[in-house]
């Protein structure tokens, strides 16, 4: 950006009046191209441009009076091709936030294409819908049942398969809340499960199998922490926590209720055996408080006392293992050469492979095993 | 916007002294389009260097500088002229962490004016950005307003690897903003949302977002809702921040200056497709150049697209 002056004319003359401008805002102009006309007391001269570029400001209007070395004309002397906008006066506001910023609670009916379109076709209101697939999104079956039709086989299937006698039964309480952390855990975990059984020959006592199990899952941990552990799946992050909050499956009339035992590893058996009791009681009196149900590291169900030898046991986020104990039995082993009758205790191990290795998972269960086999 | 940039370059100059300054005329006579205005002078002739009219050399002489230590901000004229530096940028500058394990880097950038609308003559109107979004190991980075030009200017120069940055060459003096000088750096890798709204998305960047924000503002009088996102870092995309707005507004509409043909709004498309087609309502839309060379510059605001495109594609997602 350069500035021309309004030169002394040549008559020892203080000031001009500007009469006419031959050039305006945006001109290219080149050297000794006559730019202004000005009037000095004596005549009308033509001041021609001092070299060649770009008039980007007029420093004063026809009838003006400049005196002599005031500025009169400024020239964009660089190779500036084309023509810029003019800078508008008016300050430029603007209110920006930076991305970035984590997702909303989805409010708006996520469906599929294809069942949107039929959805329109039909005349259904998605929103009247509830979508069966994962997250509740809307399938096309959704739309077809809701329709009363069955042309997609896979509806066809659905609604054939309804029975039109018994009783529709909505799902409360603590099996709702089984449904909502299954769907949870199929929806996000990436489950794997390993099987090996405890021979637990050697225990001097029957005993009691829910402290014998926790006893060896703190004997593991202390060797493979990763198991209790909670993984965050937004971050791509896992917290290796430093004690452990066990959750245990009761089962009651009312359903499935996996209250939590704080601390394990810093209890005493008795201490431990007094909290799983207090626990089971509470379950079954339905009287677990909420806090109790919540914030385990790492999960534990006893499913053989029932039946069942092993089972596929299901991690429910953020946590990231669980250890199901199945049905103790005499079995046909060999030692020695020689077949024995040994009481042995299938155990079934699930974790979530985004973030447990197979080895850490497998070293693991044969500490829990290590431990299981102990005399007492 | 372009005294924003060399408010830039000067803070940046300041205070760092490996960064320095090479073009053709961007010394003596402050660059083409005076964005480093003042520089030779405050900073002397070892700093800010003129070169001869040699994109290729200029590169090349960037990476150069870069493996030993110094942060060169090369200017490219015009985005028209970037062809013959390309061979150094694809070829050494994006790849020299890789090809050297870690052992040298690249931290050049290389500013070039992006885009068409002042009525300029053939190759100085270009929206090439595609070009340099598919090559690996670059940055492209693209601002719309002079406060973020300072801010992904300071922070491209920052970065321990090559940035391109584009600069909207009819944002250069087209809008007045206060620009605090003080060094603060906007992250890269980041959207901007410069309008909050709940019913479409409009993703777009550079001199677009002008039309953009005022093709929202007449929606908004008709009771549309359009939140206008600023895509400012071409490449990487930040997907997150659009899939985020897309969940809430269900419809998707993206504006670009450059030609449609396998475009970026072409690759904004497709990652919404695949992580978010769910929550779609309607086709995604793009409004963008047409797949012909930009004309000249009586039939460019032709080629450029309008409100009226805009404000008609967002009509065409409320339509299906």
């Amino acid at each position: 950006m350069s500035t021309f002056r309004l030169p002394d004319l040549g008559e020892g003359l203080a000031e001009a009046e500007i009469v006419e401008w031959h050039v305006k805002v945006g001109d290219h102009v080149r050297v000794d191209q006559p730019m202004v006309s000005v009037e000095t007391a004596k005549a009308v001269v033509e001041v021609p441009a001092p070299f060649s570029g770009m008039v980007t400001a007029l420093c004063g209007a026809p009838g003006d009076i400049l005196p002599t070395g005031a500025p009169l004309i400024e020239f964009d002397s660089g190779t500036v091709v084309g023509t810029m906008p003019a800078t508008s006066e008016e300050e430029f506001v603007e209110t920006v936030k930076i991305g970035g910023a984590h997702r909303q609670e989805l409010q708006r009916t996520r469906a599929v294409p294809a069942a949107r379109a039929l959805a329109k076709r039909l005349g259904v209101d998605l929103a009247a819908l509830q979508g069966s697939g994962r997250e509740g999104l809307i399938t096309l079956d959704d739309v077809l049942l809701h329709n009363g039709a069955s042309c997609s086989p896979g509806a066809r299937a659905l609604a054939a398969a309804r029975p039109t006698d018994g009783t529709v039964e909505p799902l409360r309480g603590v099996r709702r809340a089984m449904a909502q952390s299954m769907s949870l855990s199929r929806d996000h975990v990436a489950g794997s499960t390993v099987c090996d059984d405890a021979d637990i020959h050697r225990w001097t006592q029957r005993g009691d199998y829910m402290l014998r199990l926790m006893r060896a899952m703190i004997c593991a941990w202390r060797v493979e922490p990763a198991l209790n552990a909670w993984y965050d799946s937004g971050t791509h992050s896992r917290l290796l926590v430093a004690h452990i909050d066990l959750a245990i499956a009761v089962d009651t009339p009312g359903g499935l209720i996996v209250p939590v035992v704080r601390n394990i590893e810093s209890k005493s058996p008795d201490e431990l055996r007094a909290a799983i009791l207090q626990q089971k009681e509470a379950a079954h009196k339905r009287s677990t408080p909420a806090e109790d149900l919540r914030d385990f590291t790492l999960m534990l169900s006893n499913f053989g006392t029932l039946a069942g030898r092993y089972g596929i046991p299901l991690v429910v986020p953020p946590a990231v293992a669980i250890l199901g104990a199945g049905k103790v039995r005499e079995d046909a082993v060999v030692v020695a050469g020689a077949v024995q009758a040994h009481r042995r205790m299938p155990l079934s191990l699930s974790f979530d492979h985004r973030c447990i290795t197979g080895g850490e998972a497998c070293r693991f269960l044969a500490c829990v095993i290590t431990d299981l086999e102990k005399p007492d | 916007m372009v005294e924003a940039i060399a408010l830039a370059h000067g803070w940046e100059m300041q205070h760092d002294a490996s960064v320095v300054v090479i073009g053709q005329d961007v010394g003596a006579n402050g660059g083409v389009f005076r964005a480093t205005a003042g520089l030779q002078q405050r900073f002397g002739k070892d700093r800010v260097q003129d070169t001869p009219l040699a994109e290729a050399t200029i590169a090349g002489m960037s990476v150069g500088m870069a493996t030993h230590g110094l942060r060169p901000v090369a200017e490219i004229q015009f985005m028209g002229f970037l062809y013959p530096a390309l061979d150094q940028i694809v070829n050494h500058m994006s790849r020299m962490r890789n090809r050297t394990r870690g052992r040298l880097t690249c931290p050049v950038v290389i500013r070039t004016p992006h885009g068409g609308g002042i009525h300029a003559p053939e190759h100085h109107s270009e929206s090439t950005e595609t070009l340099l979004c598919h090559i690996p190991g670059i940055r492209v980075v693209c601002p719309s307003s002079p406060a973020r030009a300072y801010g992904l200017l300071l922070a491209a120069i920052r970065d321990p690897d090559p940035v391109m940055f584009l600069e909207p060459v009819r944002l250069y003096r087209a809008m007045r903003q206060e620009v605090t000088d003080d060094g603060q750096a906007l992250p890269l890798d980041a959207c901007f949302i410069l309008r909050e709204g709940g019913d479409v998305t409009l993703v777009t960047w550079g001199a677009m977002t002008t039309e953009t924000l005022r093709a929202a503002a007449e929606l908004d009088a008709r009771g549309i809702g359009a939140e206008v996102i600023d895509l400012a870092t071409l490449s990487p995309i930040d997907i997150e921040t659009i899939l985020a707005s897309v969940a809430k507004t269900g419809r998707l509409v993206i504006v670009h200056e450059a030609a449609r043909n396998v475009g970026v709004g072409a690759e904004i498309a497709a990652l919404v497709a695949e992580h978010g087609l769910y929550d779609l309502q309607a086709p995604i839309q793009r409004v963008t150049g047409f797949d012909t060379i930009m004309p000249l510059f009586k039939l460019e605001h032709d080629y450029i697209p309008g409100v009226q495109r805009i404000i008609d594609a967002v009509e065409l997602t409320f339509a299906g």
